[in-house]
């Protein structure tokens, strides 16, 4: 069973088409509404998704998590993770299904910087930031690993355990690969960056926060 | 003859107690590793560390370029920023136990959500 997991934070104008497009891929789809102050939950249960409501913003780690559980619960033996703003372009969803459906990957990571993609410099560095210190703290070069498109294979659906809770829980997927000796494919995807998805993602403070929790848990844990 | 080792180069209790500390703490992070707690190459980093904090201890002159470069010449520097190096454990200590707490909380939070969606949580 394929299950499509999307987090989402106030996205009541973008997640009906993302869980359109996610239902011609998924047996189901699963939005965590991770304390919407907007109409975010009540639009994705009229799209058909299963919507598991948290009481409070967790971020986006612990809305991951929570749907990974709830994937788990209704017996999912593959996992897509979804960005909830539309950047993902979901034809791309059967290439990142392919390697594990074919048993030649437990995890795979959607590239945005694999292809020609329109993407701002500000947020190129950030990236590469986030994949270097990923790297220092993991010792596995993930090109993207910063991306919440990814498709976790059963082995990895069941072993994955993301215990932060804000964006560097991205790091953490790799961690876990590293930790749990999962098969790894990188596949690159188109990115549909606009003005609202630009605004929405991380900022470079943010980034450089993210970096410092990752590298201090890395170290201290 | 470890012993006799230790007594031809005069080391001091400290000298001969901080690099066991360092080797008990490289022990325990390699055990880590083989309960899958922690991965090869973060235990790779520790040892490092704790590595670099025994080999000080053992040859304390080694680090008197660093005291050159930063101005630790006298005691009451030394004093200040041993001082230092204590607020930065406590600081760090801190943010660990913060970050406990909030994964606690995310516990509770997710546990709810989940009831409530009638998704309780599945050991398979």
């Amino acid at each position: 069973m394929i299950v499509a997991v999307i987090p989402a934070l106030n996205e009541a104008s973008r997640i009906a088409r993302v869980i359109r497009d996610a239902k011609r891929y998924a047996d189901a789809v699963v939005v965590v509404d991770d304390g919407s102050t907007d109409e975010t939950a009540t639009v994705a249960g009229r799209e058909g998704a299963r919507v598991i409501r948290h009481i409070q913003n967790g971020g986006a780690g612990a809305a991951t998590m929570t749907g990974i559980e709830a994937a788990r619960a209704l017996d999912a033996t593959i996992i897509i993770t979804l960005d909830a703003d539309g950047q993902h372009d979901p034809s791309d969803i059967p290439l990142l299904l392919k390697p594990v459906q074919e048993g030649r990957a437990d995890i795979v990571f959607a590239n945005r910087f694999g292809q020609r993609n329109k993407i701002p410099w500000i947020r190129r560095i950030a990236n590469s930031l986030g994949n270097a210190v990923t790297f220092l703290s993991t010792g596995r070069w993930v090109p993207d690993s910063q991306c919440g498109f990814k498709v976790f294979g059963p082995k990895a659906v069941w072993q994955v355990d993301l215990r932060m809770s804000g964006f560097e829980f991205c790091s953490e997927i790799v961690r876990e690969s590293v930790r749990n000796g999962w098969r790894v494919v990188d596949i690159p995807t188109r990115v549909l960056y606009s003005e609202y998805t630009l605004a929405k993602g991380q900022s470079f403070a943010n980034g450089i926060r993210t970096a410092f929790k990752i590298l201090l848990r890395s170290f201290l844990r | 003859m470890i012993l006799v080792f230790f007594h031809s180069v005069k080391l001091s209790s400290y000298q001969l107690v901080v690099p066991v500390l360092a080797a008990i703490a490289c022990v325990y992070a390699w055990n880590l590793v083989l309960r899958q707690k922690k991965t090869i190459w973060e235990a790779i980093l520790w040892t490092i560390f704790w590595g670099f904090i025994g080999v000080i201890a053992v040859y304390p002159g080694i680090i008197s370029y660093l005291s050159a470069v930063t101005g630790i010449a006298d005691q009451e520097n030394a004093v200040l920023v041993t001082f230092l190096g204590i607020l930065s454990f406590i600081v760090f200590y801190l943010v660990i136990r913060l970050e406990e707490l909030e994964q606690r909380h995310t516990k509770i939070v997710r546990a709810l959500a989940l009831r409530e969606a009638g998704l309780e949580k599945n050991d398979r």
